[in-house]
């Protein structure tokens, strides 16, 4: 089905983090993603655009094995995270999902204050020798979700009481905090208003410098404005995937270029 | 066309509308009051019949222990005190008032000396006898006690026995309400805060003025630790696994059915379980609070599996999402993030479905603990062991009972359990407000 599957030179150089080879999704009898390889590169922002419902979630939540905590869903196909295929029998999910971290479409801090919501992922997961080591983290974290100017002095608050882009961003900083490898965004922008906006997609470019980032997005603008490669998925198939430019200024695939000039949605 | 309306007068269709809407609220107004009304007509006769359990005639008086009654042999040996009976004690009280009406220069027209050893309690000899074996040295000197009165002088007082109802009543003479209005007169028979009612032991038909809720309360108590120490962790630890681990699948499916099956199985079918298997299979001793706490664990477990279910079912998902997102394991979402934020609702269910077990009586009458105790149980451990009795189940044994004055310690008792049931319904309360305040 991937005729369209690009393997421009840009991508050759930067190193593959993520490699999905013929990955199928099934919800029951339902055939939710059909044959999709992507390679995700590193130190770069991936876009999966489409439709509602064209399986650009469900297959991001593969890429960490969300998806294993729905029963009905079953996944086929190979998808290696540094050549180690992630679905071999010997994977802990919860080990890998400390390496591919996850934002999510609602902002979801826990209810419990802003520093344990940063410290909760480096606690269960041993990263911090003592309190002051924790402290940095924690700091680190927020500097680097661009929130800690505004919440340095009420770490103890709840972070259920932020505004929900700081929520967001919180919830970056918490992702971030475990140090991962692949960051996954689930439209973590869809409901925020445009400011907050802003500052997020500001903070995924500045992400980029240390992790891969995927992104899921409604927002073809978002898309345009924060990936450097896009895949375009439709009814379950990667339609296209390619160069950000090349996508959305010169698509290869006629249901890509309906999508971008909005005849299909 | 229709014409044009004025938005001045409402049309026939708006109208009906707001009518309808009236008369909805009128429907509720009249739901409320008549619910209101009940429940105000309930405390009412409670609180009017049983309040006065809460008091107490007694009477003041100065008993000379003469030691040729007591004890003959002169040895203060407990042995040979024993020996004398209450009917022994009974007759120096009844000396003893006689010497206190001749000393105080009161007389009474017909009244004999039958009346005056009837005055008191059957309780008082009782209570002299165990003062005086308890100290023996007692004996030769004069002690000065608060003794029960009969309890139809105690009703006299509260209204239950009036001169009229005693011409028929052939256990008070009205020989004996002039006697007890002289003694009120001189200051020694006084009315006051009833602490045997709390504290004492059931006592026999013929004195209900000696009846307490004593091991009836320590009985409910020991029975209500037995849930609490059975049914939380295993009903939250059987909500927590139905809910958040066991895989969705016909098994458990009939598991869920049959919870809520148990939640609806009448009261007295646990106590045939319970007769069957914990005293007849099991052996355990009849009576017994840990029987009774074993039957009503039983019943307030599916009571306590399906509240908590609830409670974690309406914990978000993007909570448990988030913490699988940074990589806690399943059971770190479910201890760190779900179950505390579940824990308000899960503790309410738990109290509710601990009140509800304080007040079962159906099936603690099938595992004996209606029997006559009057006897304290022991201290934890062996107390579980040792018979006792209920809070309900007191209050079903004295409503059955022949003479009025129960039905005033059966209000009592109830007033009693209501207060419990309203102090666990506040804890339950305050712990929702505690655990809910943490955002």
């Amino acid at each position: 089905m991937n005729v369209m599957r690009q393997t421009d030179d840009a991508t050759a150089t930067a190193e593959i983090k993520i490699a999905a080879k013929g990955v199928q999704v099934y919800y029951g009898d339902n055939h939710a993603i059909k044959d999709v390889d992507v390679d995700i590169a590193d130190r770069t922002v991936t876009a999966f655009i489409g439709p509602s419902g064209c399986g650009k979630s469900t297959f991001l939540r593969c890429l960490n094995r969300m998806n294993d905590t729905i029963d009905i869903c079953r996944v086929e196909g190979k998808i290696t995270l540094d050549g180690e295929d992630i679905y071999d029998k010997r994977v802990d999910p919860v080990q890998l999902r400390a390496k591919v971290g996850m934002v999510f479409q609602k902002p979801n801090p826990f209810p419990k204050s802003i520093y344990d919501n940063v410290a909760y992922g480096p606690r269960i997961h041993g990263l911090a020798r003592g309190k002051a080591e924790l402290d940095e983290i924690v700091e680190n974290s927020l500097r680097r979700a661009a929130l800690w100017g505004e919440v340095k002095d009420r770490l103890n608050a709840p972070g259920t009481g932020l505004s929900g882009g700081q929520q967001q961003r919180l919830c970056i900083a918490r992702a971030v905090a475990t140090s991962p490898e692949v960051l996954l965004m689930d439209e973590p922008c869809s409901a925020l208003d445009p400011i907050a906006t802003a500052q997020v997609e500001e903070l995924i470019d500045e992400l980029r410098s240390r992790f891969a980032v995927v992104i899921v997005t409604h927002s073809m603008q978002q898309a345009a404005r924060v990936s450097q490669k896009t895949a375009f998925f439709h009814l379950g198939n990667l339609v296209e995937f390619g160069e950000t430019g090349q996508i959305f200024t010169n698509p290869r695939d006629p249901r890509t270029e309906s999508y971008i000039t909005g005849r299909i949605g | 066309m229709t014409a044009k309306t004025s938005l001045l007068t409402p049309d026939a269709r708006t109208k009906r509308r707001n009518a309808a809407e009236a008369r909805f609220r009128l429907y509720g107004l009249i739901a409320v009051a008549v619910a209101v009304i009940a429940l105000a007509g309930l405390l009412v006769s409670i609180f009017g019949n049983g309040s006065s359990a809460f008091r107490q005639t007694t009477l003041h008086l100065e008993i000379p222990l003469p030691e040729d009654k007591l004890d003959k042999s002169g040895t203060r040996d407990l042995e040979v005190m024993k020996k004398v009976t209450t009917i022994g004690y009974a007759k120096v009280l009844a000396n003893a008032l006689e010497a206190q009406l001749d000393a105080q220069g009161i007389s009474v027209e017909g009244l004999k000396s039958k009346d005056i050893s009837k005055f008191l309690s059957e309780e008082a000899p009782a209570t002299l006898r165990n003062q005086v074996l308890e100290d023996p040295s007692l004996v030769g000197q004069k002690i000065t006690l608060e003794l029960l009165v009969g309890g139809r002088i105690d009703g006299y007082y509260k209204g239950r026995v009036t001169r009229e109802t005693a011409l028929l009543d052939k256990n008070v003479s009205t020989a004996q309400l002039d006697l007890a209005d002289a003694l009120k007169e001189m200051g020694l028979l006084h009315t006051s805060f009833n602490w045997g009612f709390v504290t004492a032991p059931d006592a026999s038909e013929k004195r209900p003025e000696a009846a307490g809720l004593g091991v009836a309360i320590i009985g409910s108590f020991y029975m209500m630790i037995v849930v609490l120490a059975l049914a939380l962790p295993i009903g939250v630890a059987t909500a927590v696994y139905l809910e958040e681990f066991a895989p969705k699948n016909r098994f458990t499916d009939i598991i869920e059915v049959n919870i809520s099956n148990l939640a609806a199985v009448p009261s007295i079918v646990f106590g045939i379980l319970g007769l069957a298997a914990f005293i007849n299979f099991a052996g355990l001793p009849q009576s017994a609070p840990i029987v009774g706490g074993l039957v009503l664990t039983l019943m307030t477990l599916p009571r306590i599996i399906i509240p908590a279910r609830a409670a974690l079912k309406a914990v978000p998902p993007s909570i448990r999402a988030a913490a699988l997102g940074v990589g806690a394991s399943k059971m770190q979402s479910v201890f760190h993030h779900v179950l505390p934020l579940a824990a308000p609702g899960i503790l309410t269910g738990m109290i509710i479905g601990l009140a509800q077990a304080l007040g079962e009586t159906a099936p603690l009458l099938l595992i004996g603990m209606v029997a006559f105790v009057r006897d304290y149980p022991g201290a934890p451990m062996e107390g579980f062991f040792d018979p006792a009795t209920a809070l309900p189940v007191q209050i079903y044994n004295w409503t059955q009972r022949a003479d009025p004055a129960f039905v005033e310690r059966a209000s009592g008792a109830i007033i009693v359990l209501l207060i419990f049931l309203l102090a666990m319904n506040a804890v339950a309360i305050l712990l929702r407000r505690k655990f809910e305040r943490r955002w």
